[in-house]
């Protein structure tokens, strides 16, 4: 192990290699801090909702429950969910700064309601994040190509090169000890935040696993093709010039192509389609004879067909049941919604495969459960706690049950999810094979370096 | 002068030869055209579609049958966002607000639909536009081609031999530069082409996107004279490309991101939530105008009994209901329109604090003088909240008073027992979107503008600097 000692003294002895080290190491430390505040931020919010609800929820049950009238009740109380941040999220933030993390529904029809948007600021958010997986993504190879791009160059052009690959146990081996010495000191400076700031986070091991291993295979895949361009004969200017070439293409401008390319292939315009069909659905009921609507809901609602026939004028259970009636008219077009979103987000994964950014943004968001698919995954549990919201009233509307204080306290509450974020497996696997593979390439060409070239 | 235009000329020649500059110019070309041509083809996609839409909506809100006035309150509207034709050069923040707005009596509600939430992650690395090439891509082009200029003259000794010609550093540098703005002017061209295009095939505003190519050609220029500048500074190229490379990522891709985050984290936004709380609090204050006893609505009754000198509501030549709705929509108004103003404001406070930011990152500046120009900031984004906003409150007021003048208190029985005709409907939703006037996004870009001009001073004063020096240290 001498020659780390060794080639560590080198190293410091360079002071952009120094200094480069300690922005990144700086970086990322801000990103991961960044993050943590973030999430702890949110974290805070959703208390905060938390007691202002139960605040809320104490005013309302003094309010409406004397009635006896279900139906009011159901009409203004409105209940919390939120979708607390995953102990990974302070990596890669995702979508959460756009979509909404806490929302508020009632027992009214469900599709009116889902799609309420947040109040963000638009103008940062178009800027992007600066977290992890941003430092990981777009810095961290430029702080490699700064490290690796004159390895050998460098050394030509000082005048030392046919020294160094005459000296015994040179060549291959001197340039792979080098590049992999800088690179493990990249890969240090990236993730010592990260593993300082996971316990505080309470990530578990497997999610940091995958971080690690996300980390290595994105920067082995660099760190190859920094060894394939700087083993060339090309000057130094020459090989910082294609390494930053590779680097605009491969984190810029093809991402940016793709999502172009997608935005087109897979249009998903039926978001506000589902919106227009769900309220003319809903309003129509009000001019239908309501008699026609509740045989419509007996249809699909058997359960509900022998109770008390509607009197004259208004009742809440008829309209309980058209604003249920115009979730279910909606729900080819929220079927075909959600698989236009999810055939953007498999492409996305796809393209991970081709694209080493695209597959490290795709695999950090699905470990730290901030991508589309979470998003959508909240919105199915925003959904179930609605149909259990209904499935409460039904009865005391439909028995003309009174509904008392007792009854107010027992209604269901929002329980967010409790299962971890599935591990992004394929998208692991798919950089590991990437970064192998050019790893390889640059170790073979490692072994051609020829003192006089060029 | 000539010996200025000629050492531009040897460039040139230089520069035909060298196939990574040239390949870099092709590409960056290329990107341009593909980057026009999709950003042209998805805004008259989007536009055409929101345009569908809102013909729908509007020829559904006029057919709906006869109704009870507040049906129709509640049936509501709605409208969507109109893209400016600019937009195709700089989208801004198209992607990331809601598109459509949902209009409808005693609420506010948000706009839905941004394509961030309907995107998957890719949205995030960047929208390929005309904006994004010459912003991003423009500048690394020109560091490749450039960085090496004076560098690579020192580097050879060709300067000293120069000078010893008789040759004014002045003169040399200025060639160097005017070589570098040629290529900066062919890596704008396309970008002006196309925006002479957009502004041909739509009504856009000639001094808009007047101002936007000179923003942009500024900007580029800002990159010609700070590139010379280093190559002069650096003894070595690969020194010079390196500070380069170093300066754009920290300036183009590092602070344009940290800065929001710091401002969003300085100054949080409440969430929606709360504030939907804090409004039905407020409301719940004011007063009830379903509880007789509620003393602001009792106060209410008698001022509308005293103005018109009857004693009892069913004595009223109007329907009192219908007065009553337009009471409470007045105060519902006001208070979602002191929410949303508070929440715009808060937001500008966050823009003028990423705006600090431009003294370390000029791109900063030109993104807010692009988006302004093409009409894709926040504050057209404000623009249209507000409008809507403006044309929900009509609308509903005008149902309101419909209510109070063509149902008789008697006979306002029910929502659903009492309707009246449909041909009220016509003419009562229709939605206008005004652009703002082209004068006051030019002023709006003008501070951006300024820092831009600011830039460009400094660093041509840094340039000169650096020409002095140039010719003593070769000395």
């Amino acid at each position: 192990m001498n020659w780390v000692a060794h080639e560590l003294r080198l190293l410091v002895r360079s002071k952009l290699a120094l200094s480069a080290l300690t922005l990144l190491l700086v970086l990322s430390a801000l990103a991961v801090l960044s993050g943590m505040r973030e999430v702890e931020r949110q974290q805070q919010t959703i208390a905060r909702l938390e007691g202002l609800q139960q605040q809320e929820l104490a005013a309302q049950a003094r309010k409406y429950t004397h009635g006896g009238d279900a139906g009011s009740a159901a009409y203004y109380t409105f209940h919390g969910t939120w979708d607390a941040p995953s102990p990974t999220a302070f990596l890669a933030l995702g979508l959460r700064d756009a979509a909404p993390y806490v929302l508020r529904v009632r027992a009214l029809a469900l599709q009116a309601q889902l799609h309420e948007g947040e109040s963000f600021n638009p103008e940062l958010a178009l800027a992007g994040r600066f977290d992890f997986a941003f430092v990981l993504v777009y810095l961290a190879p430029l702080f490699l190509i700064a490290l690796l791009y004159d390895l050998v160059s460098g050394e030509r052009r000082s005048g030392r090169l046919s020294t160094l690959l005459a000296m015994p146990g040179a060549g291959r081996g001197l340039w792979l000890r080098r590049a992999g010495l800088r690179t493990a000191l990249v890969f240090g400076c990236l993730v010592l935040p990260v593993l300082a700031g996971a316990p505080a986070s309470g990530t578990a091991i497997e999610a940091l696993g995958i971080v690690l291993l996300v980390t290595a295979g994105y920067l082995a895949l660099w760190s190859g093709l920094a060894l394939i361009v700087a083993t060339r004969s090309g000057s130094s200017a020459a090989n910082a010039m294609a390494l930053m070439g590779c680097w605009a293409v491969l984190t810029l401008i093809l991402p940016t192509l793709a999502n172009a390319v997608l935005a087109r292939a897979v249009p998903v315009h039926q978001g506000v389609e589902l919106m227009l069909a769900q309220r003319q659905a809903v309003h129509g009921a009000w001019d239908l004879p309501p008699e026609a609507t509740m045989e419509k809901f007996f249809r699909t609602h058997p359960e509900w067909r022998d109770t008390s026939p509607l009197p004259s004028g208004f009742h809440w259970k008829w309209y309980y049941a058209f604003q249920q009636l115009g979730d279910e008219s909606a729900a080819p077009q929220v079927a075909a919604y959600r698989d236009g979103l999810l055939a953007r987000q498999r492409w996305t994964s796809r393209l991970g495969w081709l694209l080493p950014g695209v597959g490290v943004q795709a695999a950090l968001h699905r470990q730290a459960d901030t991508d589309l698919q979470a998003q959508l995954a909240y919105q199915d549990r925003i959904a179930e706690f609605h149909a259990r919201l209904r499935a409460f009233y039904y009865p005391y509307l439909f028995n003309d049950v009174r509904f008392g204080p007792q009854d107010f306290a027992s209604q269901p509450h929002f329980s967010p999810s409790s299962q971890p974020a599935e591990v992004p497996l394929e998208q692991l696997l798919g950089l590991l094979l990437m970064g192998a593979a050019v790893l390889a390439l640059g170790v073979d060409a490692a072994g051609r370096v020829r003192p006089s070239a060029g | 002068m000539s010996v200025a235009l000629h050492i531009a000329r040897e460039e040139w020649r230089l520069l035909r030869r060298d196939r990574v500059a040239v390949l870099g110019l092709v590409l960056l070309l290329l990107l341009t055209a593909v980057a026009t041509f999709t950003a042209w083809e998805q805004r008259r996609t989007t536009d055409t579609e929101r345009a569908r839409h809102q013909g729908q909506v509007d020829h559904e809100f006029e057919t709906q049958p006869d109704r009870h006035p507040h049906r129709m309150v509640h049936y509501g509207h709605f409208v969507f966002r109109p893209l400016n034709p600019l937009a195709a050069f700089d989208p801004g923040v198209d992607a990331y607000t809601g598109h459509t707005l949902f209009l409808e009596g005693h609420r506010q509600n948000s706009a839905n639909f941004g394509d961030v939430r309907q995107s998957s992650l890719l949205l995030r690395f960047g929208q390929l536009t005309p904006a994004f090439v010459l912003q991003v891509l423009a500048p690394l082009l020109l560091i490749f081609v450039g960085h090496a200029a004076l560098a690579r003259e020192r580097e050879s000794g060709t300067l000293r031999v120069l000078l010893a010609q008789g040759v004014r550093p002045r003169q040399i540098v200025a060639g160097k530069l005017l070589a570098l703005c040629g290529v900066a002017a062919a890596a704008l061209l396309p970008a002006l082409l196309a925006l002479l295009w957009i502004g041909a095939a739509t009504p856009a505003p000639a001094g808009l996107a007047i101002a936007m190519a000179a923003g942009y050609g500024v900007w580029l220029l800002i990159w010609a004279v700070g590139i010379v500048g280093v190559s002069a500074w650096f003894g070595r190229g690969r020194d010079a490309l390196v500070a380069l490379l170093a300066l754009w990522a920290v300036s183009v891709v590092l602070v344009p991101r940290l800065a929001p985050e710091i401002a969003a984290s300085v100054l949080a936004l409440p969430t929606r939530f709360e504030t939907d709380i804090a409004v039905a609090r407020d409301l719940a204050a004011l007063g009830d105008s379903h509880d007789p006893d509620d003393p602001y609505f009792a106060g209410f009754k008698k001022k509308v009994l005293a103005q018109y000198g009857v004693s009892r509501v069913e004595d009223l030549p109007v329907n009192y209901k219908g007065l009553l709705g337009m009471e409470g929509e007045r105060l519902t108004s006001a208070l979602f329109e002191r929410y949303a103003n508070a929440s715009f404001e808060r937001q500008a406070a966050q823009l003028r604090r990423v705006d600090a930011f431009a003294l370390i990152s000029p791109v900063i500046a030109l993104r807010r003088l692009s988006m302004a120009a093409a009409g894709t900031d926040l504050q057209n984004y404000r623009r249209f909240v507000e409008q809507a906003e403006r044309h929900r409150y009509r609308m509903v007021q005008e149902l309101n008073r419909l209510q109070a003048e063509k149902l008789s208190f008697a006979g306002d029985r029910s929502s659903r027992d009492s309707r009246i005709s449909h041909a009220h409907w016509h003419g009562v939703a229709d939605f206008r979107y005004q652009a703002a006037p082209p004068a006051e996004a030019l002023r709006r870009a003008a501070p951006a503008a300024g820092v831009l001009l600011l830039w460009l001073v400094v660093l041509a004063g840094l340039l000169a600097v650096a020409t002095r020096r140039l010719g003593r240290v070769t000395r």
